[in-house]
């Protein structure tokens, strides 16, 4: 029986889930990938859909065949028409029921009554209209084809098609009420419409002859919706007296369909909003031509790979000029350490390999060509902050405390990405520091990545794989942004970078001399 | 009337130009404290102190004008505040009387203009008042200036003068208009006119007169749009007016507000025992620099408690290094020259005992940074970017404060591109003050006699005083220690 189409079954939806952001979103910047999305999509409430990362392999993968099926364009079409009516419906309705089971009569009103029946009529549109679209098609994923199975029975049930049978009736009835008011003195008075003509045609029409040229036109915009709710519920209160019959139709219709819709398809109308909003997403960088795929994940370490992969947040700013990077571990490898260049593309390297492990955990696809990825258990992250006055805490001390907390968390399931740290201390230091990192992180056995400016790190031990930023090989100053393994080579670039800033001592004497 | 007691002969401009990287001063040296501090959330406060902190001064002269002035205030601190205060009940008066000059009726000016005129002169009595009996107790040229001023300006006649011309503006006997003939023998050019003559209204009484009748709408419009000509002039005098003594009140709070600044926190740093001390302020082409218990004043009001001061006695030096201990106080050493460069350049006091520095045509900050979370650059890419920046405004006899720059590389690069940077700096008569655990770069300077090495205490058994002491670098950081602490007893190895 059909539940959810995030999670295989009614249990695993009702686990808990994250209503923060983890703690590894800023430093991969997931918490700007993501912005956009919890943002265009506020009233679906995603957030933690993407806040939760799955830890069983089975849900990944059914969340995997229904994304790769929505990728057809005509039938993310067909869903995200009818996710939104459906779901706007669910969230009206919840004011609609308060109103019409309070005493009071200015909730409780034949225009909250109206409300309700209008809204009942579009729900039965909305599911006749998706249950036709389906019919006929053949769908692959478990997901999608048992909430199609279940959508076609529940079109065919006999609640629902009471409920459209009588929808239509009162529709029909209604259609046939026709009042008119009298307004006198601050007094309004209703009788049924009794034929009389229309002045303002017999006015245009008995002045017709004077008409001359254009002349300015008067009218102004009016909105048809009662400016005072409570003057026209008074009013329909009038004209319910009148046609007796109908309003009572219309009474018991409300007592009969107070909860007319169906919790299982609000839900899928909910929740296939995460498929979509990622599609939605990255379609302007598959349109670039970045590849995206459906990665294998694997409960152990022993290969893991990605090939083609690119950080999301640069590659919206870079779009068809993005460069992809690989990556490879084989058993024993499980570190890897960046080394090379500033601004050559490290850290965002280490994000990139952070940013596909949680959105491959979440059953999403992910940046890349082809990958096989960590079932984790948690991604821990580390990279250098700011020094801040307040806390009295300082740099060192701040990254020691913050790599400490990192490793106590740490299992042999998690994956470790460490950016930069020790930069604030001396470089013996540092080395020291640094090998009793890798000594740690090693021990732990869990994948990892490190990007450091020290080179002895990248020849920890045979866990370790080195890969480098590379340079042109014709002019230095030019980074390639292209990772790849190879040991470390203690280049000096820096020199180079100062000299594009006019900053080697010739050129700083000359500005300052002027 | 001028006000005067920021500059000698000019006002103070709350508005000027500020000096090149004001943002990056105030959260580097962390500044914001000192101006919250100083301003207790007084808005004029802090813009006024903030404006006189990054307009630094170049000549002793102006230092020694404001330097005065602040020692008569320190001196005579309630008085001072008592004038601050007369300048913010004024504005309040101001606000609260609902008087507006900028009416689209002329005659709806013309009363705001007069009421206004009411408060600032009341308020000015007030002014004389203090001036009268407090003069005697002050000796700067500012501060006895603008008291004999106010005491010349604002004698008796001339506050009867003015009440009586207000009174009279008011009263309901009538508006005496004259007025010239047009080309057509109609009134022009109308004048209001005075009725204070002896005998005037025995003579009025006399003259010939028309009645406008009971129903006569027309007639009674006619009378009120000659009153409005005749008052056009009058009104504009009277606003112009009121606008000069809004301005005068205005700039009066402004210059006061700096030194209640300073007298706020003075203070604050008292009330923490914390000395406070007028500078020796040295020509820009000197290069030597003596203090005695200098602190970091913001980290002084951050903790809310007393903090390490620091002794220096230096002659012919240009480039200071510091090195040692992690979190043995460097940068904080290194903000509290910051702050004590810019507070003596804007007449200010510092934090220290005693403190002798030259004048400097700049101050200059170059600290390391969080990684740019636009990803638009590397770490080293944006250091240099920011050295680029401050070069471009960078002057010989300007002073630059380095804290641990240029260490997102590799030690042998890092070191490479900071004495390159370092030595054009001091080549070219920049100070540098640089904090840095590039031992390579430190050591290159180690035989040059104008380089002052500069340690982070670290006594005997390991522990920090936060003191920093002339010392020479050495290899290593003491980061294992802290290590050792805080993954000891864990079972992280």
């Amino acid at each position: 029986m059909f539940y959810s189409i995030l999670f295989r079954n009614q249990e695993q939806y009702e686990l808990t889930r994250r209503t923060d952001e983890p703690d590894c979103f800023k430093d991969l910047n997931l918490d700007q990938i993501f912005a956009p999305i919890l943002k265009s999509k506020k009233e679906f409430e995603l957030e933690g859909f993407f806040y939760t990362s799955l830890h069983d392999a089975e849900t990944i993968t059914y969340r995997q065949e229904v994304m790769g099926e929505l990728e057809n364009d005509e039938l993310r079409r067909l869903f995200a028409g009818f996710s939104k009516i459906i779901y706007n419906l669910d969230r009206y309705m919840v004011s609609t029921r308060a109103s019409l089971t309070s005493d009071s009569s200015y909730d409780n009103n034949y225009l909250t009554r109206g409300r309700m029946l209008d809204y009942a009529d579009r729900y039965c549109s909305e599911i006749s209209a998706l249950a036709a679209g389906l019919n006929g098609k053949t769908l692959r994923s478990d997901g999608l084809s048992n909430f199609a199975e279940y959508l076609t029975a529940y079109s065919e049930s006999e609640a629902f098609k009471g409920l459209c049978t009588h929808v239509a009736r009162l529709r029909k009835e209604l259609s046939r009420v026709e009042y008119s008011m009298l307004i006198k003195s601050g007094t309004i008075r209703v009788r049924k419409y009794e034929g009389e003509d229309d002045l303002s045609k017999q006015i245009l029409a008995c002045f017709e002859k004077f008409r001359q040229g254009e002349v300015k036109d008067y009218r102004q915009k009016v909105i048809e919706e009662p400016a005072a709710a409570h003057v026209e519920a008074a009013v329909l209160d009038m004209v319910a007296g009148l046609y007796k019959d109908i309003f009572a139709d219309l009474n018991s219709f409300c007592e009969k369909y107070l909860h007319f819709l169906d919790p299982t398809i609000t839900r899928f109308a909910r929740e296939i909003q995460f498929y979509l909003s990622w599609l939605d997403y990255i379609l302007p960088l598959r349109q670039a031509g970045l590849p995206f795929n459906y990665p294998k994940l694997c409960n152990t370490a022993e290969q893991l790979y990605c090939r083609d992969m690119f950080d999301l947040t640069l590659a919206f700013l870079t779009r068809d000029k993005t460069v992809t990077n690989d990556f490879m571990l084989n058993a024993p490898e499980r570190i890897i350490v960046v080394t090379g260049p500033n601004q050559g593309g490290k850290t965002t390297f280490a994000r990139a390999f952070g940013q596909v492990h949680w959105l491959a955990s979440l059953g999403l696809c992910v940046p890349g060509s082809e990958a096989a990825l960590y079932l984790f258990d948690n991604i821990l992250t580390h990279f250098g902050r700011e020094e801040d006055l307040s806390t009295l805490n300082w740099k060192l001390q701040d990254d020691l405390v913050r790599l400490h907390g990192l490793l106590e968390k740490a299992t042999s399931r998690s994956i470790i990405i460490v950016n930069e740290i020790f930069s604030s201390t001396t470089l013996s230091d540092a080395l020291t520091l640094g090998g009793y990192m890798m000594d740690a992180i090693s021990a732990l056995g869990a994948p990892a990545v490190v990007v450091t400016f020290l080179d002895e790190l990248a020849s920890h031990g045979s866990d370790t794989v080195s890969m480098m930023s590379t340079v042109k090989e014709d002019d230095p100053t030019q980074r390639t942004y292209k990772i790849i393994r190879k040991p470390p080579d203690g280049l000096a670039y820096a020199m180079h970078i100062a000299s594009k800033y006019r900053l080697t001592y010739k050129q700083l004497c000359r500005r300052l001399i002027k | 009337m001028k006000v005067n007691l920021m500059f000698r002969h000019r006002d103070f401009d709350i508005k000027a130009k500020l000096c090149f990287g004001k943002d990056v001063l105030t959260s580097d040296l962390g500044l914001e404290r000192v101006l919250s501090n100083m301003a207790r959330g007084d808005k004029i406060i802090y813009d006024a102190c903030s404006t006189a902190l990054f307009c630094p001064l170049q000549t002793i002269d102006e230092i020694r004008y404001r330097q005065e002035n602040l020692r008569d205030a320190l001196r005579k601190p309630d008085t001072v505040r008592k004038l601050y205060e007369i300048t913010v009940e004024t504005e309040k008066k101001r606000r609260s009387s609902w008087h507006w000059l900028s009416s689209a009726y002329l005659s709806s000016t013309f009363s705001s203009a007069i009421e206004l005129l009411k408060i600032y002169t009341e308020m000015l009595m007030e002014l004389r008042l203090v001036a009268d009996s407090k003069l005697s107790g002050f000796q700067s040229e500012g501060f006895r200036n603008l008291l004999t001023m106010i005491q010349r300006e604002l004698d008796d006649n001339y506050f009867t003068k003015v009440q009586t011309l207000l009174y009279e503006l008011k009263d309901n006997d009538g508006m005496l208009i004259s007025a010239r003939l047009g080309n057509y023998l109609q009134g022009v050019s109308y004048v209001l006119r005075r009725k204070n003559r002896k005998g005037f209204w025995f003579r009025w009484a006399f003259a010939p007169s028309y009645t406008i009748a009971p129903r006569d709408d027309a007639g009674a419009t006619d009378l009120s749009k000659r009153r409005d000509r005749a008052i056009n002039e009058a009104t504009n005098a009277l606003a112009q007016a009121a606008e000069h003594l809004e301005g005068f009140f205005t700039m009066l709070r402004v210059e006061l507000a700096f030194y209640v600044g300073c007298l706020n926190l003075a203070d604050s740093l008292r009330a923490l025992r914390m000395p406070v001390c007028i500078p020796n302020v040295l020509p820009l082409e000197r290069q030597d620099r003596s203090w005695h218990g200098l602190y970091d004043v913001s980290l002084a009001l951050a903790k809310n408690e007393a903090v390490v001061g620091n002794e220096l006695d230096t002659a012919d030096k240009r480039l200071y290094i510091i090195t040692g201990a992690n979190q043995g106080g460097k940068s904080t050493f290194l903000r509290s020259i910051g702050q004590a460069q810019l507070m003596t350049q804007c007449g200010m006091f510092v934090g220290a005992e005693s403190f002798s520095a030259p004048i400097r045509n700049g101050v200059f900050t170059h600290f390391k940074k969080e990684e740019d979370a636009a990803m638009k650059s590397g770490k080293l890419d944006e250091e240099l970017s920011r050295m680029s920046e401050v070069a471009d405004h960078l002057n010989p006899g300007s002073l630059m404060l380095f804290n641990e720059s240029f260490a997102a590389t590799n030690e042998r690069e890092g070191s490479e591109i900071c004495r390159q940077i370092t030595k054009a700096l001091i080549d070219c008569n920049v100070e540098v003050f640089s904090v840095t655990h590039l031992y390579t770069y430190a050591s290159a300077f180690l035989n040059d006699p104008n380089t002052q090495f500069l340690r982070a205490q670290r006594l005997e058994n390991g522990e920090r005083t936060f003191r920093i002491v002339p010392g020479e670098p050495m290899q290593t950081a003491f980061g294992v220690d802290l290590y050792r602490k805080i993954f000891a007893n864990s079972k992280v190895k």
